[in-house]
């Protein structure tokens, strides 16, 4: 096992303030304070070479689980391992096996061309010169920036600046790669590129990476596991068949109609969640799914029939709502 | 080049003393005009050179936006990385303040007071080197203090404050009154600033002059042991917010 947590907790104390200018000045004197607990004892083991997706709605505990992974924070109690090293030790043998990649916050250099960031990590992980410049160029050829490499960062889009943030954060080759939220605010054809690139590197290089994303299609596209985190403690905790197998007891039929009938008729059938004729869409049990298929052909005019898994995204929803009662 | 118009107020208050001794022989004892004089172009080059400002990044940036999760975690000593980053922008303003003094420098009609003794200017460059690291582990306790204080910009104002009247910004701390004189060499300030002037001046005796090597190296070894108590504390409690 490469990275062990074992009922990880870490509470994060807020201290609340009463509105206005009384609050204010009784703030002074009197603090009261909350305690928030972002992660709330989690336990799970990841081997190298897995790629594993955190899912998780926003404020769920996934960037507190990936910054106490990278030794950032200093846990309220529980026991991590990552490499066989306490993270929040931060030992540079440990620190040089490791790359954390924030999807917003930039460690390039803003005036510079993103090469003179590369050349200062490789000082900094004490990279050899052969192996930086097979590195480099290597990575550069898989996410396409040749012709960027030397104009100045501040320059550049946002999609290439992540390109480059990618680069400066995998030019040590780590054997653990934690990307938080790194598709945020990139647009579609960025998001896919971002996809592409880290499934090939994780192929490529058996490195082992931990995504955070509230992204559905992140997940779905790169996660072989997927751990769903809501409130601190975890849901979920396996492969994303399972997960849809285990949560969805439904499965979806999408209907396109010859003929126009009435919502109602479609009661027999199962649940008709959206009606725009031509287009229906009915909800069946899982284990009916084919009976159900079979029963609308027979007796519907049905020009084109789809036997769909329930979108991710609506299971996760469900999930979570199940959970908050 | 906004940090030259700073440089200049030492030579805005030398036409205070001008004016000083044009009223009376000697008003400062055993300073002369061209002492004085030289004092304030020296400070130019302190106020550049031996002021350190690495503060302000590492409150704002570092621990209030957050940055410095990059740097922790990257295998590399963040003080060493700070100190980097900081000496280019010394060497630079430095050279601006010795343009300066060299310029205004012309302007004193017996030349620059200073020391011709060979084993003062060594012990002037040692106490130079060492005021630069006080300076430098100061600024860096005071940076990291925003790890436990939100409103930064009360104390970074406090401490500037201190440090003009107590690092001899305003006039030579020896002109001060005992009281205040007294409590200027007790605090850290002195030995940033006017300490490394006045050894340059030849003002400071041997015996002095090892006096004073000897309390730098105490105040280094408790800002020292300060850092470093705080930065295991502070570290703990920084929570990577700002994203």
């Amino acid at each position: 096992m490469i990275i062990t947590i074992s009922h990880l907790k870490k509470f994060y104390q807020t201290h609340q303030k009463e509105p206005g200018f009384l609050g204010s000045l009784t703030s002074l004197i009197h603090r009261k304070y909350q305690t928030v607990s972002a992660v709330n004892d989690i336990s799970f083991d990841i081997k190298e070479g897995e790629l594993v997706g955190f899912i998780g709605p926003n404020g769920a505990g996934k960037t507190t689980t990936l910054k106490c992974l990278s030794g950032l924070l200093y846990p309220t109690s529980g026991f991590v391992s990552v490499l066989g090293f306490t993270p929040f030790e931060r030992k540079h043998a440990f620190l040089k096996q490791i790359a954390l990649v924030m999807g917003q916050k930039n460690q390039l250099w803003w005036d510079l061309p993103a090469q003179e960031t590369f050349l200062l990590n490789k000082e900094i992980y004490e990279i050899p010169d052969e192996q930086y410049q097979k590195t480099l160029s290597e990575l550069v050829e898989l996410l396409d920036v040749e012709s960027l490499l030397k104009v100045q960062v501040r320059k550049l889009s946002l999609g290439e600046r992540m390109k480059m943030e990618l680069i400066a954060a995998l030019i040590h080759s780590p054997r653990v790669l934690f990307l938080d939220e790194p598709t945020i605010g990139l647009d579609v054809v960025m998001q896919k590129k971002m996809r592409d690139f880290i499934a090939s590197y994780n192929q490529l290089h058996k490195s082992t990476i931990l995504l955070t994303s509230h992204y559905m299609e992140d997940v779905r596209q790169l996660a072989q596991r997927v751990i769903i985190i809501d409130h601190g403690k975890i849901l979920y905790d396996g492969k994303l068949d399972n997960l849809v197998k285990k949560f969805a007891k439904y499965k979806v039929l999408s209907v396109v109609l010859d003929t126009y009938v009435a919502p109602d008729k479609f009661k027999e059938i199962g649940e008709l969640t959206d009606y725009n004729f031509p287009k229906a869409i009915i909800r069946v049990s899982r284990g009916a799914s084919n009976v159900a298929a079979a029963q609308l052909l027979e007796k519907f005019p049905v020009d084109d029939l789809n036997i769909e898994e329930p979108d991710i995204e609506d299971i996760i929803r469900d999930v979570f709502t199940k959970a908050e009662k | 080049m906004w940090f030259l118009l700073s440089l200049l107020n030492p030579l805005l208050v030398l036409l205070f003393w001008r004016g000083a001794f044009e009223s009376s022989a000697s008003p400062l004892g055993d300073w002369s005009y061209n002492a004085i004089a030289s004092y304030y172009l020296l400070l130019v080059i302190a106020g550049s050179f031996l002021q350190v400002h690495v503060e302000e990044d590492i409150a704002r940036r570092d621990i209030q936006s957050g940055f410095l999760s990059h740097y922790l975690t990257k295998p590399f000593s963040y003080i060493l990385r700070k100190f980097f980053q900081e000496l280019p922008w010394r060497i630079i303003q430095g050279f601006f303040g010795v343009l300066v003094l060299i310029l205004f420098s012309f302007f004193l009609k017996n030349g620059l007071f200073l020391s011709h003794d060979l084993i003062g200017i060594i012990a002037s460059i040692i106490i130079v080197v060492l005021a630069f690291f006080i300076s430098f582990l100061f600024k860096m306790i005071v940076g990291i203090s925003a790890l436990w204080i939100t409103e930064f910009y009360g104390l970074q104002e406090l401490i500037g404050i201190i440090d003009i009247v107590f690092a001899g910004f305003v006039m030579p701390l020896a002109l001060f009154p005992p009281f205040i004189r007294t409590l200027s060499y007790i605090l850290p300030f002195a030995y940033m600033i006017y300490f490394p002037i006045l050894s340059f001046l030849g003002k400071l005796s041997s015996v002095e002059l090892l006096q004073t090597i000897g309390i730098q190296f105490v105040w280094l070894a408790v800002f020292g042991i300060i850092y470093r108590m705080m930065w295991r504390r502070g570290i703990k409690k920084f929570t990577g917010l700002g994203q």
